[in-house]
């Protein structure tokens, strides 16, 4: 199908990447549930947008690097995040990484290559292009994948590091993740041309995908990969796919949208998936339902284990300002304790 | 406050066709906050402005509004996204009448909220008055209850240079009182005696200001309380008569201690009224970190922290 992968591969690689967006539909269905019974604080939902994310994340290899953003767990999950690292992050525990200093969504996996995720939206960007200059400065062979909204091409962040990637020639990919809305704006009063559009003008190169679908996305940035480990400089993935849910759990889009692609409709992406996969007989509707069901019982039995571990201490909040804490937070942190 | 505020905004579109409000989903969706709610529907969407997701871009073009007849009412949706507007606050807006010799001036007011309470984290509760305060030219604003934020905001409309108006986010649903619906101003530049007091003052604004009220009470301690409501001009004269009066003084805000608000005030206060002093002046503030997520209840001032201040001062006598 993709002259990538021969036959037995082929079908491992996209049963796993399969299995990947199912895991996550689970895993959002579950935080969503369980911030509306008051167990978790907030969360960004994913669903609508595993099959772009798996897709792009299927075409690296484990060593290059992803600069992400807040609705990324799909593409954590395909890169073997364990789902326990993102239920710490969300709870705020005492395990994660981050020390439950981050609002929920707001994920660390640097053994597998992650930046670290913050708020203010496209600023991961121009780091994105200051990691693969450092790449091509040392002449490795990574490239950088950075992934943002449709709102955030609005950013001078964006300019600026489609520019510099530009004139640097630089190994990076650019992936907006389309999905039509940036919380009540709905894509077309974000800007008047096509996003991948844009490309040309940096001087970079600029492509469209169907989003919803994973294979499609994969074939696109394979060559987008491909290109830029070569060192023909930048591209910019336009995935186009739609924010199934709504933009957090604070939100209500009922004020200002009718509704778009649902769950489980013909556009899901989950249900293309199944059915490219079901026309290449890799999959059943018995194997389906096995997944799916494995995939909520991890997601069940881990969420119960990880939500018994205990707060973050108090003077852990003190640490990691700088590499030698000031003498002002050794004050302050003996005046608290 | 949040009713306060759009009842204001709903005033100032109806009375002055020149005035505009944009931001990020203020207009469709009324505001994450709900502040804006209903106002695009009324006024239209020429004047109740759904932008881009560009900081820069509402504040630069809203700058440009206000040198051309207009009043632009901006709003960032956190204060934590500002800073790719800081140029165009700090270089241009807080500089165009300087450096034009006063033939340009910026009425712009820039809403935003700010501070923390929420389960925020990092970005979403940040208080950084101190970074406008310390820029000559930007007037920085913070109400602590409806009253105040109707009438600072009547008097802004009314101002001629830009303001920043931080709207503690904490407090707009927290607190509730009655707002008369007929015109009134609350002066800028003009603190507010909270509580009468001989024993100490406390100096403080915005989200801390029930906070420190609600723990004086409770502790029934003598203590007057100052909401500064203005935070840039803050007004010294007031702070002075207090501290003259009773000798002990602390600073409580919830933005980082070193170089914040509490540090110009202790400055202020010890070229001022050091004969006047009895002890220290001190500061319960948030600590020099960032803001924490889960932790964020041990990093506020609350009441133990005040009173242990409160505590250490009464030694003084
Ligand atoms: C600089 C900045 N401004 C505003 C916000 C508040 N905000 C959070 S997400 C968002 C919309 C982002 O839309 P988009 O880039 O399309 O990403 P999506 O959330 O749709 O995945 C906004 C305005 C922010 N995080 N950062
Ligand atoms: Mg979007």
């Amino acid at each position: 199908m993709t002259e990538v992968f021969n036959g037995q591969e082929e079908k491992d690689v996209f049963l796993r990447a399969y299995s990947s967006m199912i895991l996550s539909r689970m895993f959002d269905k579950k935080i969503v549930t369980a911030q509306r019974q008051g167990r978790v604080g907030f969360y960004t939902p994913t669903i609508g947008q595993e099959a772009t994310q798996v897709g792009v994340s299927m075409a690296l290899n484990p060593d290059d690097l992803v600069y992400e953003y807040y609705r990324d767990v799909p593409f954590m999950i395909h890169r073997g995040v364990p789902v326990e690292v993102l239920l710490d992050q969300i709870m705020g525990n005492s395990e994660d990484s981050a020390k439950g200093r981050q609002m929920p969504s707001h994920y660390n996996a640097k053994d597998h290559n992650f930046m670290s995720v913050q708020s203010p939206v496209a600023t991961n960007l121009p780091l994105a292009v200051g990691a693969a200059y450092a790449i091509k400065h040392r002449k490795e062979n990574r490239v950088v994948v950075t992934t943002f909204g449709d709102g955030s091409t609005s950013t001078p962040d964006f300019h600026a590091a489609m520019n510099l990637a530009s004139v640097y020639d630089l190994p990076v990919i650019f992936l907006c993740e389309n999905n039509q809305w940036a919380i009540s704006l709905p894509v077309e009063k974000q800007t008047k041309v096509e996003i991948w559009k844009k490309a040309e003008a940096y001087g970079a190169y600029g492509v469209k995908v169907d989003g919803n679908d994973f294979l499609e996305t994969f074939k696109v940035a394979k060559d987008a990969v491909d290109r830029a480990r070569s060192g023909k400089g930048p591209v910019l993935i336009e995935a186009i796919s739609y924010r199934i849910g709504p933009h957090s759990t604070s939100d209500d889009p009922s004020k200002y949208r009718a509704e778009g692609i649902t769950e489980g409709s013909e556009q899901d992406p989950i249900v293309i998936a199944e059915k490219r996969l079901k026309d290449l007989g890799y999959i059943t509707d018995e194997i389906i339902d096995r997944m799916k069901s494995e995939a909520k019982r991890i997601v069940d039995q881990k969420f119960d284990e990880r939500e018994k571990i205990p707060p973050p201490k108090p003077e852990t909040m003190y640490d990691d300002v700088y590499k030698e804490m000031t003498w002002m937070v050794k004050e302050e942190k003996g005046e608290a304790l | 406050m949040v009713q306060a505020i759009n009842s204001t905004l709903d005033y100032a579109l109806s009375k002055n066709n020149d005035v505009v409000l944009l931001g990020e989903d203020i207009g469709r969706d009324g505001g994450v906050f709900r502040v804006t709610e209903g106002l695009q529907a009324k006024y239209g969407s020429d004047r109740v402005i759904d932008t881009p997701l560009v900081e820069l871009g509402i504040v630069g073009m809203s700058i440009g509004m206000a040198l051309n007849g207009m009043k632009p009412i901006p709003e960032i949706q956190f204060q934590d996204f500002i800073f790719t507007a800081f140029d165009q606050l700090v270089n241009q807006a807080a500089k165009l009448r300087y450096r034009s010799g006063g033939q340009f001036n910026v009425p712009m007011i820039l809403r935003t909220p700010y501070g923390g309470g929420i389960k925020g984290g990092l970005y979403h509760s940040q208080s950084g008055e101190a970074y406008f305060a310390h820029t000559a030219g930007l007037t920085v604003i913070s109400p602590s209850n409806p009253y105040d934020a109707k009438g600072l905001f009547m008097s802004a409309l009314e101002y001629e240079d830009p303001i920043i108006f931080l709207e503690p986010k904490k407090l707009y649903r927290s607190v509730k009182m009655d707002v008369p619906d007929e015109e009134y101003k609350v002066p800028i530049g003009k603190a507010s005696i909270v509580r009468e007091g001989n024993d100490l003052t406390i100096v403080t604004y915005g989200s801390m200001v029930p906070v420190v009220s609600a723990a004086i009470e409770k502790n029934k301690v003598d203590a007057e309380i100052i909401d500064l409501r203005t935070i840039m001009p803050y007004d010294g004269s007031t702070i002075l008569q207090s501290v003259k009066k009773t000798g002990r003084v602390m600073i409580v805000h919830e933005a980082p201690r070193t170089l914040g608000m509490g540090a110009e005030i202790s400055a202020f206060l010890a070229e001022r009224a050091i004969d006047y002093l009895m002890g220290p002046i001190l500061r319960v503030t948030g600590p020099d970190t960032p803001f924490p997520y889960r932790l964020e209840d041990y990093y506020l001032p609350n009441e133990r922290k005040i009173m242990k201040a409160v505590g250490k001062l009464k030694e003084f006598r």
